[in-house]
């Protein structure tokens, strides 16, 4: 079914669900930037940019009490129906994904703050990598957003297993770190948050793949299969 | 009660009957292959549906698309229509209603009908009420006595009446009316209680009290509801047909219509983006 957002009889309704959409993929860009910053920050150990991160996360969050605010009044004046309301329900809880990712970013940016070891430079590389393979996904997922693409949303959404993967294997690597070093492990500790936060966000661009297929097919598919949602729902 | 077979459960959506495959003991009308024509112009086109009893089941559709004309056609008031011409059934117990042996008047103490606007006759409240019982020829006091307050009470008017039983209906506020309305058409106890936008002409309040009272309705009664307002259709009603240019476009359960409809003409209506 084509989704076409701008053929509303009424132009005002049109014009609302256009700048509540707009204001998402803002907030998404908002929340990608600040993760990429983030993640400069502990490659390069730039403190300042760390705190920088750390202080924007205000913006995020407040985009997403009003976005909700929106959100709210559409509802209430507009009572939307089939994928206007879809599209409603998708953003709310996309902004909320989005915004649990600002706080994870803000997690990652904290390793910033501290110095590391030479060796523990090796363990910091690794991060980044990881980082920047969730940092793609979380793009990939807000261009899907963007379009509406079904096949796109799908495409980041088994992406995650791989997000996961390298989870594994670097807390696999830094339990072993830890074991050699004992002494480093309070200082390690703030690693294995930071990998966690970026396993954490995985799971959210994940999220919002699940409500963007929501929205376009009007199936919700949390909770299934990935064999089930490419049999069932994707050929629909 | 209706009971659902375990297939037709889903998750998602809870409990879904499968229209298509309406046990006959789940079925309160059928119609099957329904044409009709005022004069040469056709208003309705091969309707086909099942509509289960005890529950509320909603026609919308633009104006024009022919859902007052199919919900007059249950109780036959389009014979009234001398340049209408039917074909097809509608099937009433398994019979068709259209057969030349059905007596018009009995079909219509089975299926009855309430309108736009109230049309309370001009009687007292409690003529009003007992009307149908009398053209009966049931006069038995007490037996009417009990018939206008059950009724009064089902159509969760007989507090405010109870006392002024005896006053002229027309004393009564549009909504009180229409509820006065509902109480007559259910005090003969038909079996199918057609409503042709009974809300249209009441304010937010009113409409929302009938819209209350078509819930407790349907315990007893099934409900064929016509309206032009969709979020009434989606209050209401349990199943939602969605009619354009006297076509029956798509017809399913209530939840499933207004959240992912099957057809792109359904989506454009409901979402304002017909025209």
């Amino acid at each position: 079914m084509e989704h076409n957002l701008s053929k509303h009889i009424s132009g005002k309704f049109n014009q609302d669900l256009e700048n509540v959409r707009n204001h998402v993929l803002a907030m998404g860009g908002l929340v990608e930037q600040q993760l990429n910053s983030a993640l400069d920050a502990v490659s390069s150990g730039d403190s300042d940019l760390a705190k920088k991160v750390e202080k924007d996360d205000y913006k995020v969050n407040a985009m997403e009490v009003s976005i909700d605010e929106e959100c709210t009044r559409i509802i209430a004046k507009r009572q939307p129906a089939a994928s206007d309301l879809r599209l409603v329900v998708a953003i709310a809880k996309t902004i909320a994904d989005l915004e649990r990712i600002g706080d994870e970013v803000r997690r990652i940016a904290q390793v910033a703050l501290d110095s590391f070891s030479k060796e523990q430079q090796d363990l910091l590389v690794m991060i980044d990598n990881m980082g920047r393979l969730v940092s793609k996904m979380l793009h990939d997922v807000l261009d899907a957003f963007a379009r509406m693409d079904v096949d796109a949303a799908f495409k980041v959404h088994k992406e995650d297993a791989k997000v996961n993967r390298e989870y594994e294997a670097l807390i696999r690597q830094i339990m072993t770190y830890m074991m050699e070093d004992p002494r480093s492990i309070p200082k390690i500790m703030a690693l294995v948050w930071s990998v966690r936060s970026l396993e954490r966000i995985g799971d959210r661009c994940q999220n919002i793949s699940e409500y963007v297929i929501y929205f376009v097919k009007g199936k919700d598919i949390r909770h299934t299969s990935q064999e089930d949602i490419e049999k069932d729902i994707l050929k629909m | 009660m209706i009971t659902v077979a375990p297939e037709v459960k889903n998750s998602t959506n809870g409990l879904k009957l499968d229209l298509e495959n309406l046990m006959p003991e789940q079925t309160a009308l059928e119609i099957k292959n329904l044409d009709l024509f005022y004069g040469d112009k056709q208003a309705l086109s091969n309707i086909n549906m099942k509509i289960p009893k005890g529950q509320v089941t909603a026609f919308i559709g633009p104006s024009g698309c022919g859902k007052s004309t199919l919900l007059r056609c249950i109780n036959r008031m389009n014979d009234l229509v001398d340049i209408c011409r039917i074909e097809g059934e509608i099937q009433l117990h398994g019979e068709n209603i259209y057969d030349k042996r059905v007596d018009v008047a009995s079909l219509r103490r089975n299926v009855g009908m309430v309108f736009q606007r109230p049309n309370p006759f001009p009687k007292s409240i409690y003529e009003n009420v007992v009307y149908g019982l009398r053209l009966q020829g049931i006069k038995d006091k007490r037996r009417l006595d009990e018939v206008v307050e059950k009724s009064l009470r089902s159509a969760a008017i007989w507090d405010e009446v109870k006392d002024r039983l005896h006053d002229s209906a027309f004393g009564l506020s549009g909504g009180q009316q229409q509820r006065l309305v509902i109480a007559r058409s259910i005090a003969i106890e038909p079996e199918v209680l057609l409503l042709d936008e009974p809300t249209s002409a009441l304010d937010p309040i009113s409409t929302l009290v009938i819209e209350e009272l078509i819930g407790d309705l349907k315990d007893k009664f099934t409900v064929v509801i016509v309206t032009h307002n969709m979020q009434q259709a989606a209050r209401v009603s349990d199943q939602t047909a969605f009619m354009y240019m006297g076509e029956l476009i798509e017809y399913s359960d209530t939840n499933t219509l207004f959240t992912t409809p099957a057809k792109k003409k359904t989506e454009d209506y409901i979402t304002g983006r017909y025209g």
